[in-house]
């Protein structure tokens, strides 16, 4: 039997469709409160605040832990990410000195950087500064980079457990032109300690001989 | 005590509100979506070629408790329901009657679902078929009935996920069998030319709006579900709207198509040999129980696939419905033990398992004996013929639709004056969404709203009570003993118990009202609250001091 579709008919079809789907998109759009306004205020403020992140490495700034946390951040405000190792050239040495342990290490850990963010999604740059001051290369790279945030890891080496800020980090938190969040692991923190199969470049203090 | 059990609740672990808005709405759709399943053909037997206009009034009705369980589930954001309800405005003995009449319903629903389960499954599976096989239809609805009580004894459930998807899949499929139902077959001047044939007698007419109610039942779930929904004030509005408006956009397609449609296939002849139209073939007792599958069988092209995946479905859907009767009907005499509506031992739950056991296997036993009840005259010749003499030959599916209709008549009704009640008794809760059309008075120096549509709507379901009444043999008198023994317990239980008769326990309602409101998030509207009873009682004290 062959139908031919009646003008009433094909009419009512489409009303039947289009009501039970405006219904059912009402539904699932419904007011907000003024907590669901507030929140949504909040986190636009926030994401027209973070432009560009800094995450900082060093020797003694060793902010592996905040990786992720530092990722997911520049993912959902689509900030810019930048992974810096600093590396404190001493003043006996030329600016230009090569350092090969320290070098290592810092490709290392900018690897890392770059692995964490390819997984979630979030371009990573790297970079390398060589600086007589770690503080004060920190300081200058966001100023050179309009940086909005500075994200720094605590020093948490076993044995300066009590004193987890290094002094280069009081420097930057109090000089610095823009925002800073500083991460301290705590002793049985689970939200900022990597699991101990991930914590090679934690461990591994950057003055011990590393196999190349 | 309410407001001490409310005063507590904080305290210790409560309901989680994981359930978002489309779990709200999903909720109350696996219960409600499943009504239509059920009902088209039950009406369609009935009112016949006014089937769409009964939908149609008892859709009308069913927007008006639809519109009035809104307002109060976003006012009282707890479990309970429609029993809570009334036990709040009109007080104890009212919260218990409602109570009793809002079980029935669900011992109705335990066994009219699991019933209509089967027959959507005996589509696929003939053996099933309740005309064919009787016996075995009944041992397959005992099994699945005493099935389903036992998983809910042992605690397990449907996950909330399910339910969203099989809601999900159900509103697609529904849409799609009416989108290609009307626009392929659908014949308009065969509408008119069915409603002119065939319209009913008045008797029938009144008969099918009775059963076009049962279409409508289960407004219950997104009420009962608002103690664990994310922002209740403002989402259950949106969920129940919608629900409303999704199921009576069903309820009157399906109608309209049923009378209207011109058939994929050749509809087969009738008992006498005679052709028949497709509103009588999906009416009669073989096909009233399945009737949307059988009606999407027909889609012109669609039917193919749809008298495939429908029956299943459908029985799906059927058997969560099925089973929300059982956890449902649990969940309200926990609630009416807990205040003292009816004995401690519904309260009790299992050692093991912790469920409980005890209300669930009463009720699941209620539920057993009514399936004894609609079965009989298919099982036993003699009990047929003496259903013929007694209730007019009214089949086993019709029976229970009958109760269906008495029980949800009743706590509707209730409802509605309980909603009155607490405009003028309770003005100071704040309320998120209000009925439409209210008139504006000055009760004991409040301003308190009057909601017309309230008093609409409970002349329309009272009317519907008393078609049930009218036209339903066994419903006028299984209905009210049901209510009758029911209350004669209660006041034997509240006497035992020294506990007022019929007047109502003392209930700090503010206290209980604060509470509700801080443990569903609604810190706003407990702000409200707070500033609208203290302004009324610096009224009062101004009142009574007098002016300085």
């Amino acid at each position: 039997m062959h139908f031919v579709p009646n003008v009433a008919g094909v009419t009512i079809a489409f009303g039947v469709l289009a009501s039970i789907a405006a219904t059912i998109y009402w539904m699932l759009h419904p007011p907000s409160t003024a907590s669901d306004r507030a929140a949504t205020a909040t986190e636009r403020d926030i994401s027209e605040i973070i432009g560009s992140v800094i995450i900082v490495f060093s020797q003694e700034i060793h902010s592996e832990h905040m990786l992720s946390l530092a990722v997911r951040l520049a993912r959902r405000e689509r900030a810019e990410l930048l992974a810096a190792y600093i590396i404190e050239v001493p003043r006996t040495l030329p600016l230009d000195a090569e350092m090969e342990l320290e070098h290592r290490e810092a490709l290392g850990v900018l690897q890392v950087a770059e692995s964490i963010g390819r997984k979630n999604n979030v371009e990573i740059l790297t970079d390398v500064v060589r600086t007589r001051n770690v503080a004060q290369g920190v300081l200058e790279l966001a100023k050179r980079k309009d940086a909005h945030l500075i994200v720094l890891g605590g020093y948490r080496e076993g044995k300066y457990t009590g004193a987890p800020m290094a002094r280069a980090i009081e420097v930057i938190a109090s000089q610095a032109p823009c925002d800073v969040l500083i991460g301290i692991q705590g002793n049985k923190g689970k939200i900022l300690t990597p699991p101990v199969s991930d914590k090679r470049s934690k461990t591994v203090p950057a003055e011990q001989p590393t196999q190349l | 005590m309410a407001a001490s059990v409310a005063a507590r609740a904080p305290a210790e672990p409560s309901l989680r509100r994981a359930v978002t808005p489309w779990g709200s709405f999903s909720w109350g759709y696996s219960d409600v979506g499943a009504d239509i399943f059920v009902g088209l053909g039950l009406v369609l037997g009935a009112a016949a070629g006014a089937s769409n206009v009964a939908f149609l009034f008892a859709g009308l009705v069913y927007v008006c408790i639809g519109l009035a369980y809104t307002e109060l589930a976003a006012a009282y954001p707890v479990a309970g329901g429609g029993q809570y309800f009334v036990f709040r405005g009109l007080g104890d003995i009212f919260g218990f009657i409602a109570g009793w009449a809002v079980l029935l319903d669900f011992t109705i629903d335990i066994v009219l679902f699991a019933w209509s389960s089967i027959d959507y499954l005996s589509k696929l599976v003939p053996i099933l078929s309740f005309t064919a096989h009787p016996w075995v239809h009944f041992v397959v609805v005992f099994v699945v009935i005493t099935g389903l009580a036992l998983l809910n004894i042992i605690g397990v459930r449907e996950s909330s996920a399910f339910n969203e998807l099989v809601s999900g899949l159900d509103i697609v499929s529904e849409t799609s069998i009416l989108f290609f139902g009307f626009f392929f077959a659908f014949q308009p001047q065969l509408l008119v030319h069915t409603m002119q044939l065939s319209w009913p007698t008045t008797f029938n007419l009144m008969n099918g709006v009775s059963l076009a109610i049962i279409s409508f039942v289960g407004l219950e779930s997104i009420s009962q579900a608002a103690q664990e929904t994310q922002r209740p004030a403002s989402v259950i509005p949106r969920t129940s709207i919608s629900l409303i408006l999704t199921i009576l956009i069903f309820a009157l397609s399906y109608s309209n198509l049923a009378l209207g449609m011109q058939p994929w296939h050749a509809l087969p002849l009738d008992a006498h040999g005679h052709t028949q139209p497709l509103w009588r073939y999906l009416g009669n007792e073989e096909n009233n129980g399945s009737a949307v599958a059988v009606l999407a069988s027909y889609v012109p092209y669609f039917g193919a696939l749809a008298a495939l995946y429908v029956p299943l479905l459908g029985a799906i859907l059927l058997l969560i419905s099925s089973n929300s009767g059982v956890f449902g009907s649990s969940r309200i005499a926990y609630a009416m033990s807990g205040t003292q509506l009816l004995p401690s031992a519904f309260q009790r739950v299992h050692k093991k398992f912790r469920t409980p056991a005890l209300s669930i296997s009463v009720f699941c036993g209620v539920a057993i004996v009514e399936l004894i009840f609609a079965a009989l005259p298919s099982l036993s010749p003699h009990v047929h013929a003496l259903y013929a003499r007694l209730f007019r030959g009214e089949d086993g599916i019709t029976f229970l639709g009958d109760l269906y209709a008495f029980g949800a008549a009743a706590s509707y009704s209730f409802v509605f004056i309980a909603l009155i009640s607490l405009r003028f008794n309770d003005s100071q809760s704040p309320r998120r969404f209000k009925m439409p059309f209210n008139i504006p008075i000055t009760f004991r120096g409040n301003r308190v709203e009057f909601p017309v549509v309230a008093v609409i709507g409970f002349i329309g379901i009272a009317s519907i009570l008393v078609f049930t009444m009218i036209t339903h043999e066994i419903g006028r008198i299984a209905g009210p003993t049901w209510l009758i023994l029911g209350t004669i317990g209660y006041l034997f239980y509240r006497r035992r118990k020294r506990l007022p008769v019929f007047r109502s326990q003392p209930h700090d309602w503010r206290k209980a009202q604060i509470n509700i409101l801080q443990s569903a998030g609604e810190l706003e509207m407990m702000d409200e609250y707070l500033v609208n009873i203290r302004r009324m009682d610096e009224r009062r004290v101004a009142e009574h001091i007098g002016p300085l």
